[in-house]
């Protein structure tokens, strides 16, 4: 008998508030989390517009926020969704064995210091070479880089700042896996505590791409919306008119534990993990595969994990990007596993009201499941309007719905074709 | 739990700055060749620090097929090296990829922060900025600047590529993942895929990592960060894992990646097999003591089955930083120290530097021909032990007397962990 892995704490940090309940809410509510950016002026960018975490306090959750002041966002919400989460296990201050609860994220990188590299850059380039003059970068780098900043930019330092002060001494793993990370980090997490490694993961995402270079490099792809005019609008999954995704930032982060170890402490209950697929398109860099090839085999992937046939799942949150290739290829993938009963099991997209998270997005939808089979309502796709022949599910459109559901599928699929799917099940002894 | 699918290691491809390739590699560490020189990449002469472990006349286009050249402009120097040493793996594992099941077919890599090259922003911030540093004309970028960017600039410098070039140039669809905990990634890209395939999800695995920190921003970086060996004036005696005269870390670039197979897959096809992975093992370490070196090792020889006295050698982190060596020495101590006769420790890093993410299954590699061979390569500059680092470093090639070999690894943040490889006979 393989170890069963359960739910038991969840944190939330995201453009619809700064907790589970008010994120929840918000989605049964339709809104939106998107506005104007505000972070940076970007006024002239082709796209102006964000989903931004707002009035975010790291001092309402840990003791001493300054700690983490050269740290980016990507720490900062992370620290804050972990506590929530911690705490929501009941973890705080509890007798658990150190040694046996380990990390395991899909976090971004923190925010490069935009301000001093350019203007660094510029003063060194040669157009006629097209090179820059390393001596002169780096003196001047030398100068007015500062230390702390830039080692806070790397990889591998949230998961060791959350460890280090939540005092996680299991194995600490981050993987960065672009829009699929938090996801695969879950899945992967899942998987140490079923092998024994661990009874107790701390799992999830945080990450924040709403930056100069962040939305620089997304616009030149011409990946995101230019609904400038009217940003609420612009997150549109599966509609005919959607022009391209819109960034978010936040985190999301689960307590995930070996279920006999849950018990043993009274801890409640919110879903079990049942199922987790991971497979790469190996297709194109920019493309997804156009059959869905790799999206498939995920989702049957998970499906298998979990020893479920497609007709028990009730619900699908979907990867649902709003770009035009992802939503009609995740269609097609989802009929292809699903058959007849893809036209009769509900699937919306989160990130028509939050934006796309990347690295953390798919740990947030995974919260926004675990509560749909907790409160039996499922969140809408808002700004759905016109139809797309192409997408022709039932993509509960800009209205929540009542509906138990028991089994729920959530894909994330990762820019250079990796995929991961999770299953979630209601919790049954 | 634990299954019953062994996983084994079938082929290695390597590019590293003692030669490209695993019988030049080996032939390096078994003369004591050093791979560290003053940097002639790009001109260090601002640095404060101005030496690395650079690889010599590295091309990518000589591994990769000449449909597929183009994809080379957009992949940092990181992900060529990564592109390169999957290739040179496929082809020492004797493998015919035709035969191979491309759903059962993985790819794992351990990686770092990308930088940009400096260049490719330089149009772009001439417009927008004014030559007052720390000021950028936002409006001016976004209006004018972004058309002076290279359009798929940004999928240069992600992460996770290595791992999506390696699926793609390859037909990899099976399970796909990218480790970014710096100087410990490999490992645990290593433990992770080992997971993968013995838990029956796939039969084959190209598992890698790869990083370059020599170009001017990684490395204007890694100066500031202050940890860095100062000895400018003689490179090659700079990197001295353990040793009492030892001042700071050498950075090296380079990539390895290692085939890692289902043991019934391999025979099968009658591989040649380096090795079998039998144990891994992860942890934090909270306090920088070593405890949590101390538990990742003892997680990998339990998984294992193993006692320390059934260890050959350990493969070191070895950074030749003051501190850190000390604390692994200690940990690695805390676990060997009632051996029978004291346990060799190798520490690569000496021959040519601090790989970052490429670290890991580079210096696997070392251990892994050191098997085939029958010897454990000396850790150079070892010259005055260390009261400090209380541990019987190797100061000449010596004949290997057991089976198994303990690699370990580790970051600054006290993220560990360590994998145990047996000799395939």
């Amino acid at each position: 008998m393989r170890r069963r892995i359960v739910i038991t704490g969840m944190g939330a940090i995201t453009p619809l508030g700064h907790s589970v309940d008010e994120l929840y809410r918000s989605q049964l509510a339709g809104k939106s989390g998107v506005a104007p950016i505000r972070l940076f002026e970007a006024s002239t960018f082709p796209t102006t517009f964000a989903a931004e975490v707002k009035n975010f306090d790291l001092g309402g959750y840990v003791r001493d926020p300054q700690r983490w002041d050269n740290s980016g966002v990507n720490t900062r919400f992370a620290l804050a969704a972990a506590q929530q989460a911690l705490s929501d296990a009941g973890l705080l201050g509890n007798g658990v064995d150190p040694s046996r609860c380990g990390i395991y994220f899909g976090s971004g990188e923190g925010i490069q210091d935009f301000n001093h590299l350019i203007p660094l850059i510029a003063e060194g380039y040669r157009n006629r070479e097209n090179t820059v003059d390393s001596v002169k970068f780096a003196a001047g780098g030398l100068r007015y880089f500062h230390p702390g900043r830039e080692f806070e930019q790397e990889l591998h330092t949230t998961p060791g700042h959350v460890a280090d002060y939540f005092g996680l001494e299991g194995p600490n793993y981050n993987c960065l896996t672009a829009c699929a990370a938090s996801s695969q980090a879950i899945g992967e997490a899942t998987e140490l505590i079923r092998h024994g490694d661990a009874d107790l993961m701390l799992s999830g995402g945080s990450h924040s791409m709403i930056h100069p270079l962040g939305v620089t490099g997304f616009c030149l792809l011409t990946a995101l919306s230019k609904h400038n005019e009217e940003p609420t609008k612009a997150s549109r999954p599966f509609d005919l008119h959607r022009d391209g995704f819109v960034l978010g930032e936040g985190s999301g982060m689960l307590v995930l534990e070996e279920l006999e170890h849950a018990r043993r402490r009274g801890a409640r209950i919110y879903a079990e993990l049942t199922g987790y697929g991971s497979t790469a398109d190996a297709f194109r860099i920019t493309d997804s595969h156009p059959e869905g090839r790799g999206a498939i085999a995920c989702m049957q992937g998970a499906l298998d994990d979990a020893g479920l046939k497609p007709e028990t799942i009730g619900y699908i949150n979907a990867h649902g990007t709003s770009t035009q290739v992802n939503d009609r290829v995740e269609t097609v993938a989802i009929k292809k596993i699903f058959g007849a009963h893809a036209y009769k099991v509900p699937v919306s997209s989160s990130k028509s009201m939050l934006g796309h998270l990347i690295a953390a997005a798919g740990a947030v939808e995974l919260i926004t499941c675990i509560m749909a089979i907790q409160h039996g309502v499922l969140p809408p796709t808002i700004n759905y309007e016109v139809p797309d022949p192409e997408c022709d599910l039932d993509y509960i459109p800009n209205t929540a719905r009542e509906k138990r559901v028991d089994h729920v599928l959530s894909n994330s699929f990762g820019f250079g074709g990796q995929n991961v799917s999770l299953v979630v099940s209601r919790f049954d002894r | 739990m634990s299954s019953s699918r062994r996983v084994v290691i079938t082929g290695i491809g390597i590019a590293n700055p003692l030669g490209i390739g695993p019988a030049a590699f080996w032939d390096a560490l078994e003369r004591g060749t050093n791979g560290i020189r003053t940097i002639q990449l790009f001109d260090p002469s601002a640095m404060t620090t101005r030496f690395a472990g650079e690889i010599e006349g590295f091309d990518a286009k000589d591994y990769i097929d000449k449909k597929d050249r183009k994809s080379l402009r957009v992949m940092a120097r990181g992900i060529q090296l990564a592109v390169a040493a999957a290739q040179l793996a496929l082809d020492d594992s004797g493998v015919d990829k035709e035969k191979l099941d491309p759903t059962r077919f993985g790819v794992e890599f351990g990686s770092g922060l990308l930088p940009t090259e400096l260049q490719e922003l330089g149009v772009a911030g001439q417009i927008s900025t004014n030559g007052v540093p720390g000021f950028v004309d936002l409006k001016k970028w976004g209006k004018e600047g972004l058309a002076g960017i290279p359009p798929l600039w940004m999928l240069k410098y992600l992460p996770n590529m290595h791992a999506c070039h390696v699926s793609i140039l390859h037909n990899a669809q099976g399970p796909n993942n990218t480790i970014t905990q710096s100087d410990v990634a490999g490992v645990l890209a290593v433990s992770e895929a080992s997971r993968i395939i013995a838990r029956n999800q796939a039969d084959f695995f190209l598992v890698g990592g790869a990083d370059s920190k020599v170009n001017p921003l990684s490395f204007v970086r890694q100066c500031l960060f202050g940890h860095l060996s100062q000895r400018n004036e003689s490179p090659d005696k700079a990197c001295r894992p353990f040793e009492r005269g030892r001042d700071g870390i050498v950075i090296g670039e380079g990539g390895c990646v290692l085939v890692m197979e289902d043991l019934e897959h391999a025979k099968r096809r009658s591989a040649r097999i380096y090795a079998e992975l039998v144990g891994c093992g992860a942890a934090f370490d909270r306090d920088h003591t070593g405890g949590g070196h101390v538990r990742a090792m003892r997680s990998a020889l339990a998984q294992a089955g193993l006692q320390p006295d059934d260890i050959d050698h350990v493969n070191a982190h070895g950074l030749s930083s003051v501190k850190s060596d000390a604390v692994e020495a200690g940990a690695i101590k805390q676990v060997f120290g009632s051996c029978r006769r004291p346990v060799p420790v190798f520490a690569p890093k000496s021959y040519f530097g601090n790989l970052g993410a490429g670290s890991g299954t580079s210096e696997l590699a070392a251990s892994l021909l050191a098997l085939g061979h029958g010897q454990i390569p000396a850790t150079r500059n070892y010259e005055e032990p260390d009261p400090a680092c209380p541990v019987a470093v190797t100061r000449r090639l010596e004949p290997l007397t057991r089976p198994h070999f303990l690699k370990l690894g580790f970051n600054e943040l006290g993220q560990c962990a360590a994998v145990v490889c047996k000799k395939w006979t």
